[in-house]
Order: C-alpha cells, then sequence, then structure tokens
C-alpha cells in the first residue's frame, strides 16, 4: 500500500523527530532525498489520513493533567449513535468509542477522559447526568505498565 | 512549565508546523524567537513532559487491526502476567485499573486473526484464561491532544 519511499519516510517519522531544529533536511539527508521530497510525502500521507496527526505525543500526567480515567458506559443500543456523540464533544474526553463485546455484557461506551485540577468526581457526575446515562464505571488507572507508539514500519 | 510552555504545548500537539523551519513558523505565531520554541520544546522533551515529536498513524488505514483487551489476573501472577503481554510489539498501552477486571492493554496487528493467536498464547503461557477482547464497532473521538 505504500510506496518504498514512503516507507522509508514513515519508518524515520513514527519515531521521535525533534531535537533538530531543521528536522526535514536532517530526514532528506538521511533517506537520500531533498527536504522538499520529504516534506511533500509526509503532507501527502497526512492528506489520505494514513498520518492522523504530525505533532507532539504528550505524557498527560506530567503536562498537569492529574486525573486520567476510562469511563465505561451502559447505553441503550437505539441511543448509542446519539450519547456517543454527545459524549464525544465535551473537552475532557479524548477518546470514545463503541466496543464489541460489551464489557461485562452491558458497558458499550468506553471513553478517555482527562481532568484538569480538583473536582474530578463533580465533573463526571454532571457529564453523566447531562447524558441521561446512570450506570457507568470508573475504572481509575492505578499504575501504568506500558505505553508506547506503535511501530509499525 | 510556565504560561508560555503551555501555550507552545497546546499549538504542537494539535500540529508541528511541516515546513523547512518548524520552530521559526511556530515562534512567529506566538511572538518568540526560532531558538527560544527550540530551547523550550527540548526542555519539555528532557524533562518528559513531550513523549515524541513526529507521525501518529491510522492503523487502521494501514489495515492494522486493533483491540482493547481486559484480563482478570491474580494479584500474585500479575508482575508475570505484565512481562508476557507487554514483550509483544503490538502491545502499546498497558495499565493496572482498580476492577475485578485489573489489566487491560491495547493490542495492533496486521490482522485480528493475529490478535487472537497471541491472546490464545498468553493465556497458554501465564495461565491466565480469564482475558476478554472487545474491538471497537465505531469511533466517535480520536484525539489525544489535551486542553493545558
Amino acid at each position: 500500500m505504500l510506496t518504498e519511499r514512503e516507507q522509508k519516510v514513515a519508518r524515520f517519522i513514527q519515531r521521535d523527530i525533534s531535537g533538530d531544529k531543521r528536522p526535514f533536511k536532517t530526514l532528506g539527508t538521511v533517506l537520500g532525498m531533498t527536504e522538499e521530497d520529504a516534506l511533500n510525502i509526509i503532507k501527502a500521507l497526512a492528506s489520505q489520513g494514513i498520518v492522523r496527526k504530525f505533532g507532539a505525543v504528550l505524557r498527560h500526567t506530567r503536562a498537569g493533567l492529574t486525573q486520567n480515567a476510562m469511563v465505561v458506559w451502559a447505553v441503550p443500543e437505539d441511543e448509542i449513535d446519539f450519547i456517543g456523540t454527545k459524549l464525544a464533544s465535551y473537552r475532557e474526553v479524548t477518546h470514545c468509542y463503541e466496543r464489541t463485546p460489551s464489557f461485562e455484557e452491558k458497558y458499550n461506551l468506553f471513553s478517555m477522559i482527562h481532568f484538569k485540577g480538583e473536582n474530578a468526581d463533580d465533573r463526571l457526575r454532571r457529564i453523566a447526568d447531562d447524558l441521561g446515562i446512570s450506570d457507568y464505571i470508573v475504572l481509575v488507572t492505578e499504575q501504568e505498565f506500558k505505553k508506547v507508539s506503535m511501530e509499525y514500519f | 512549565m510556565d504560561a508560555i510552555d503551555r501555550k507552545i504545548l497546546n499549538m504542537i500537539q494539535k500540529e508541528f508546523p511541516l515546513e523547512t523551519e518548524p520552530y521559526r513558523i511556530m515562534g512567529d505565531r506566538i511572538g518568540l524567537t526560532e531558538d527560544d520554541v527550540f530551547e523550550r520544546v527540548m526542555r519539555l522533551k528532557e524533562s518528559g513532559v513531550i513523549r515524541r515529536i513526529g507521525a501518529v498513524f491510522d492503523s487502521k488505514k494501514l489495515g492494522y487491526a486493533s483491540t482493547l483487551c481486559a484480563a482478570e489476573v491474580p494479584e500474585e501472577k500479575i508482575e508475570d502476567f505484565v512481562a508476557v503481554v507487554n514483550s509483544y510489539r503490538g502491545v502499546t498501552h498497558n495499565y493496572r485499573r482498580r476492577h475485578r477486571y485489573n489489566i487491560w492493554f491495547t493490542f495492533i496487528a496486521p490482522s485480528m486473526e493475529e490478535i487472537e493467536r497471541s491472546l490464545e498464547e498468553i493465556r497458554h503461557t501465564t495461565g491466565v484464561v480469564q482475558i476478554i477482547s472487545m474491538p471497537a464497532t465505531r469511533t466517535f473521538k480520536i484525539d489525544a491532544s489535551f486542553d493545558l
């Protein structure tokens, strides 16, 4: 699916390109192409949506977002469109998916929520009220064992 | 971390300029020199706030399958179980969570069959049989950027 040149670039940009003031020039030099070619390949991958984002990946815990939880919701099947879209619209919600099979046979809507500062419980309760969903579980993160970016190439 | 750092982070986590002089472009946007932005970004990298700068790929568009797994692991087996699970390249996130299902990890592989095979292998190696796989059937939001 990706051309050989695209794969070469992909292998480079799936890792960390910081530490270089002109990263794309370096990329070009390493791969034997011009800086412009390298940039055009990345832009093409981005416009096709193969590269979903080109930017910094943060460690939220170090960035001042202390509360982080996976919250799973039991949503009636015929409301999942509406509720999923609504839940996704909150700023604190960074990920929102419907999953099949459901967890514990009923929790079908999964969200990752990051809270800034205090009152996370209150804020969550308000979101739940707003959604009209009272059956949800907060799966609090107790320990991180692994967090890496996938190396596809 | 100060207000300028936060400004840089809010900008750079959404989009790193695909330009010859990315740091100069970011500096122009917020009234800093190229060197200022670069040095601050380097500091944020060193202190661990920035994990990396680069591309985030859409696994589905690359033809990959992915899933979220939850496992019920007895306390005394957690260490071994986590070591085995983490040894798979496709396991990118793995957390302990407060629930009867206490270990939660994500798995990415070229096909769902390969993921299923790996999970079977993990069950066999660790003796933990209670592992459930819950692939996403619909994505409402996938945007790991935080408003700081």
